[in-house]
């Protein structure tokens, strides 16, 4: 069961009107069920013991951290993350096993170490991070610890976040889910338009990228630099706006049962800086990473001045490269965008004072400039997070410089249409509706301003059914699954 | 020459700004520059100016200028 089947819909209206006959103190037990049911069907049912285990440890921990000595918490606090780094683990088993057949073939043995294998880990990355955030905060005394463990349980799994987050604080989550629900209508109006705004941005938007982007890089070596150029360009948009659209969805769903997820993204590509990208990136993954990994590496190397923090920075990005996935592009994307923050913490005072010399600072001219700038070198690190292996990503990167040359050419010479044929399985109909579709949903911050000023109600009605629509007309089900459930 | 007085003046040569003032409540987000970069100049600054070694604990709760004053005063209390 995923958000974009008909399947779901239904789940979440009768786990809605469960949850509204519910008394208020059993609401836990009516989502912490729905929540259940909704892991075991959406992954395998055995990662179900996986997430009983996180939470046992964690509930325990917390528990335990709190009420223990102060001269043994830290140990306490170590064994808690040491059972939470065990579930993380079996994500990188894979890597394990084939680390094992490595050292076997080397000293010539034909050992076979039997390393079970779960065919999917989808959900893991998300909780466990939540869980070491939790035990975090409790340990430096930022958060008391859940008492009640169905409220904690519910905190890790709620279903609306748990395949794909946002990553939630306990400090932000828990006291929702004490809170007596009362039915709101304009909550649950704004968050069946959150749900459907983010299905339009997924099945027609993001899904319409898609299709150009897997057929170029599931064959890069086919295509020449233009084409390789547009779908690098497709594939940045489609990363955001699939992403975001699950947000959306998320959020959508948790307010009809009264809780508000935390926002994970703040127009990304219209950072000035990689560093401020990633102040609108991912938020939640992003602030878990300066809190519980950044900050507290750049404290320990503080002797070492603006050298500890440039090694904080790198550490903190191989690591972030490495929590998608235990390959050689995402931890080149992570070593790129580590390097990118590097290069800027050593220059930035030189630039500033250039741009203060030349009478640039400040003004609009830099500020689009460095939008530009920050946005070719996210997408150019997308190359690697998206190429099936480095030997693609590496053809890719050795083609592009001959993209805009060979674009231009054929827009000079050809007509618009035969341009077009430059992207593979993409006919003229298709092109128009996703442009206008991915433009829409890149423009929601005006679309909303627009909406919230908007009062007339045959008006409103007609643009609900206008989203509604489109995405049955014109979105894709052909069951391309979010980008980020494979993390 | 108090606690908060030094703190302000260290305050002023790391972000390099005469005019900069501080309070107990005042938050990163109040000060231009105060970023998770310079964080680090910022405490390393505090630590040369007092004479003192926060602890890991420590640099990690601070979320205002009240917190670190706090410490500062916890830390010169124990020395």
């Amino acid at each position: 069961m995923t958000f974009v089947s008909p399947a779901f819909v239904l789940f979440v209206a009768i786990t809605w009107l469960v949850h509204g006959v519910l008394p208020s103190r059993f609401r836990w037990a009516g989502l912490l069920g729905a929540s259940l049911i909704f892991y075991a069907t959406a992954a395998e049912p055995q990662l179900l013991v996986v997430l009983a285990w996180v939470t046992t440890v964690t509930y325990l921990g917390g528990l335990r951290i709190s009420a223990c000595d102060p001269r043994v918490r830290g140990r306490i606090y170590v064994a808690s993350l040491v059972g939470v780094f065990f579930a993380l683990g079996l994500k990188y088993l894979p890597l394990v096993h084939d680390a094992v057949a490595l050292l076997a073939r080397a000293l010539g043995r034909s050992v076979s170490i039997p390393i079970p294998q779960l065919a999917s880990t989808i959900g893991i990355s998300y909780f466990t991070l939540q869980a070491i955030a939790y035990l975090t905060d409790v340990y430096l005394d930022m958060l008391p610890p859940e008492r009640h463990f169905g409220r904690l349980a519910l905190s890790l799994a709620f279903f609306p976040k748990i395949l794909q987050g946002p990553i939630e604080r306990g400090g932000d989550l828990l006291p929702q889910l004490e809170t007596t629900y009362h039915f709101d209508y304009e909550k649950t109006r704004s968050g069946l338009v959150l749900f459907t705004w983010g299905l339009f941005k997924k099945t027609v938007a993001a899904d319409q990228l898609g299709v150009t982007v897997d057929v170029v890089y599931g064959n890069v070596h086919a295509y020449s630099g233009a084409t390789l150029l547009i779908a690098t360009y497709a594939y940045a948009f489609q990363i955001y706006l699939d992403f975001a659209a699950y947000t959306d969805m998320a959020r959508g769903i948790a307010r009809l049962f009264g809780i508000e997820l935390t926002r994970n993204f703040d127009r990304p590509y219209a950072a000035t800086s990689v560093a401020e990208f990633w102040r609108r990136w991912h938020l939640s993954f992003s602030r878990w990473l300066l809190d519980y990994l950044f900050r507290p590496l750049q404290i320990r190397w503080r002797g070492w001045r603006q050298h500890g923090t440039a090694a904080a920075i790198l550490a903190t990005f191989l690591l972030s490269g490495l929590w998608h996935g235990a390959t050689w592009g995402f931890l080149v994307w992570g070593a790129l965008h580590g390097c990118y923050q590097v290069s800027a913490l050593y220059t930035r005072g030189y630039f500033n004072r250039l741009q203060r010399r030349i009478g640039l600072a400040g003004t609009q001219g830099l500020a689009v400039l460095q939008v530009l700038v920050t946005f070719h070198l996210v997408a150019f690190a997308w190359i690697f997070f998206r190429a099936a292996n480095l030997r693609d990503a590496l053809h890719v990167v050795g083609n592009l410089p001959t993209g805009p040359v060979e674009l231009v050419h054929r827009m000079l010479t050809a007509n618009a249409h035969s341009s077009l044929g430059l992207v593979p399985g993409l006919n003229r109909q298709d092109a128009v509706i996703g442009s206008v579709a991915v433009v829409l949903a890149l423009w929601e911050r005006h679309l909303r301003r627009w909406w919230a000023s908007t009062h007339s109600l045959p008006l409103r009605w007609m643009g609900y059914g206008a989203l509604f629509l489109s995405i049955f007309v014109l979105g894709r089900f052909g069951g391309r699954k979010f980008i980020y459930f494979d993390f | 020459m108090n606690i908060a007085q030094r703190l302000t003046e260290t305050f002023r040569e790391v972000f390099n700004d005469p005019t900069l003032v501080v309070t107990p409540e005042t938050t990163a987000k109040d000060v231009d520059g105060w970023d998770s970069f310079s964080h680090v100049n910022l405490i390393v600054a505090v630590e040369l100016s007092f004479g003192i070694k926060f602890s890991q604990r420590e640099l990690l709760t601070f979320r205002k200028v009240g917190d670190l004053l706090r410490s500062i005063q916890r830390n010169l209390d124990q020395a």
